[in-house]
């Protein structure tokens, strides 16, 4: 009953899961299987077939999630949102693989077979994304500004920053602290009650370094990440040297923004 | 400020313990911080460590004379000594911009045991009362300090711990002529009591203040004295069973002492003995090894050739070959190549059919060694008969991939 047949339409939706969910609620409602499922934020002209819009809508998308639950878990439902995050290419086709196995099961065991392909891969994504959520916890890394603010940019391989909000709500919620993703150019705020998306329309920011520019810094900053940065050579055991295993741990990747590394990444 | 810290930080490195799990202190309005319980690297040193704490002395001035340690009284250092107030200022400045994720504090001993003690206790207190600080707390507890001042300290920090260092009593006496194994294991017994009789405590009054609750560890050092591995993992063991502790620590001796007649001339630190220790570690502490059956007095030393699993299955082929479809997990988890996330991946999944050799891959199985030691329908039959002479050979690894494998180690 729930058989989608493969059809040539592409389905352009806003980026968002929500706008994701809904695009598969039109799947259904059409039973066609589409060609892909693409962000309209990453256009493509590979794109062969008819295009169709999809717009988010929350009412849609709750069914569907709704749906998932019901078959599964809440756990589950999360597991499949955090996969989604990683924005890996594809990743969308392979939810909706999922998706359909996952409605037409009959046993209502689909989804803790680990032995089923897309049961494993999408685990395996959200495990990814997971570790990187994990990673930052650890390398974020916030600048006092003059008016009191701490200010961290990041720049991670997934869409993880609305689930760092949770842990820095938690551990700094005397603070007001900006959390932002410079590549995907928005960020999380917390202004001491809750945390908002937002997103910089002017700023004193080096993106390049992530340096806040030197007027607008709290007196003692450079004293600080001065006194990190010795802290950071000084604690290196010169007998054991062992580069490999540290940027194993810590990818060239994330040291743009880390003081301790000079704020340096591959390209220099 | 940079010159002590630079000092103080280079006199605390030589602890290997960094570790900020195991505490799940939450957040509390109006205070700063809490403690996650899977702990969180913020950083690595060049040496592939973690940092996950502000590792510090308090001061390195020591009026003990221990031949392994860089603070000793005889060394011509550069001495330091920080006041109470500038290490609170320097952990909480640290902590609010996410550097780290608590203090990890220790000293040289200061005019006695107990006079060392109240100073790291008043750093303690004054983080935790006066800054309403949240965040992770690893304190030394130093040995020959009182009983009062070390359950004083439980009430602040997560985790003390009171570090062996040396695995027997005679050689510790002849390298630290000042301690005594009875310095290190009366306040580690001490607090192994304070830990069970607190949870008591909190079973009946959940208010109830919280002691140690990341429990203890301690730390040895490999290689500056003569005991063998067999000596090592069975000391490390009573301390699991008897007291508990979360963690044991081994430290490859690293010379920072060249003229001492005492201790061995080490070129570099014996850094792949150490790593087979942490793996034998691992075999007590998540695969149900016990500690006689690593080693025994006919093998008083680690292979350095394979991991200690491999060694074991090598001198035990009456366990193998282990059917995966139907063998318990217990006997899944001993088999090399297999580690404790796929062995519950396989015991989870096999009732949704057979698993092969493909599941097996991207579960993270290691099939060139897990192959010679499993049953699964696609392997062929010479396989499955096991000779451990030939699978020595064939598994111990070659000149040229132990060099390799070496300069994991090493200074590359």
């Amino acid at each position: 009953m729930n058989k989608l047949i493969p059809s040539n339409l592409c389905f352009v939706y806003d980026g968002s899961f929500e706008g994701f969910l809904n695009s598969v609620f039109e799947c259904f409602e059409r039973r066609v299987f589409p060609e892909a499922m693409i962000p309209s934020s990453r256009p493509s002209q590979l794109l062969l077939g008819e295009t169709l819009q999809v717009d988010a809508d929350p009412q849609r998308a709750g069914r569907v999630r709704d749906g998932i639950v019901r078959r599964s878990s809440h756990r589950n439902a999360s597991i499949l949102q955090v996969a989604f995050l990683s924005e890996l290419p594809g990743v969308e086709m392979l939810l909706l693989r999922y998706l359909q196995k996952l409605f037409a099961d009959p046993t209502g065991q689909y989804w803790q077979n680990m032995l089923d392909d897309e049961v494993f891969e999408l685990i395996q994504i959200s495990r990814k994304v997971k570790k990187e959520v994990h990673r930052f916890h650890g390398f974020v890394r916030f600048q006092k500004t003059a008016d009191g603010m701490y200010f961290a940019p990041i720049e991670p391989d997934h869409n993880i920053i609305k689930l760092l909000a949770g842990h820095f709500r938690e551990r700094f919620a005397t603070q007001q602290w900006i959390i932002y993703d410079t590549r995907r150019n928005y960020g999380i705020y917390y202004d001491l009650h809750s945390v908002k998306e937002m997103v910089f329309e002017n700023h004193r920011i080096d993106f390049i370094s992530g340096n806040v520019a030197q007027e607008v810094k709290d007196m003692d900053e450079d004293f600080y990440s001065t006194l990190w940065k010795e802290y950071y050579d000084a604690i290196n055991i010169i007998e054991r040297q062992n580069h490999r295993q540290m940027t194993n741990l810590m990818p060239k990747r994330y040291w743009k923004y880390l003081p301790e590394k000079g704020n340096k990444g591959p390209e220099q | 400020m940079l010159k002590k810290l630079q000092v103080l930080a280079d006199a605390a490195k030589y602890d290997v313990s960094c570790s900020s799990s195991g505490s799940n202190r939450p957040a509390r309005d109006g205070g700063l911080g809490n403690a996650a319980r899977a702990g969180i690297c913020h950083s690595f040193t060049e040496d592939g460590r973690c940092i996950s704490l502000l590792k510090i002395l308090y001061t390195n001035h020591c009026i003990y004379d221990c031949a392994y340690c860089i603070n000793r009284r005889s060394n011509d250092v550069p001495r330091a000594a920080f006041s109470v107030d500038e290490l609170v200022d320097l952990t909480i400045n640290f902590y609010r911009r996410n550097y780290i994720e608590g203090l990890f504090l220790s000293s040289g001993v200061v005019v006695s045991p107990d006079h060392t003690m109240e100073r790291l206790i008043a750093v303690a207190r004054k983080l935790r009362e006066e800054q309403h600080f949240n965040g992770y707390i690893h304190m030394k507890a130093i040995p020959g300090a009182s009983p009062g001042l070390v359950a004083e300290a439980g009430l602040y920090a997560d985790r003390l711990s009171v570090n062996i260092e040396i695995p027997s009593e005679t050689n510790l006496r002849l390298l630290a002529p000042e301690k005594d194994f009875s310095s290190v294991l009366n306040p580690m017994d001490q607090i192994h009591t304070g830990i069970v009789v607190n949870k008591e405590e909190r079973k009946k009054f959940r208010k109830a203040p919280r002691f140690v609750p990341a429990g203890q560890s301690t730390q040895l050092i490999v290689g500056a004295s003569p005991e063998s591995d067999f000596d090592i993992l069975k000391l490390a063991s009573g301390f699991y069973r008897q007291q508990q502790l979360k963690r044991v620590y081994y430290s490859g001796f690293v010379p920072v002492n060249q003229s001492d007649s005492r201790l061995p001339a080490l070129q570099k630190p014996p850094l792949l003995r150490e790593n087979r220790l942490y793996q034998a570690d691992w075999l007590m502490r998540f695969y149900e090894f016990r500690f006689d059956e690593i080693l025994d007095n006919k093998n008083l030393f680690l292979d350095p050739n394979m991991d200690p699993k491999l060694a074991w299955a090598l001198r035990n082929p009456q366990y193998f070959p282990v059917d995966l479809n139907s063998a318990p997990y217990e006997s899944i988890l001993r088999v090399p190549g297999i580690g404790v996330r796929s062995a519950k991946l396989i015991a989870a999944n096999r009732r949704f059919g057979s698993i092969t050799f493909t599941h097996l891959k991207r579960m993270g199985v290691a099939l060139n060694r897990a192959r010679y030691f499993i049953l699964c329908r696609e392997l062929p039959m010479q396989v499955r008969d096991l000779n451990p002479v030939y699978l020595r050979r064939k598994l111990a690894p070659t000149k040229e991939k132990q060099s390799i494998q070496l300069s994991l180690f090493e200074n590359e």
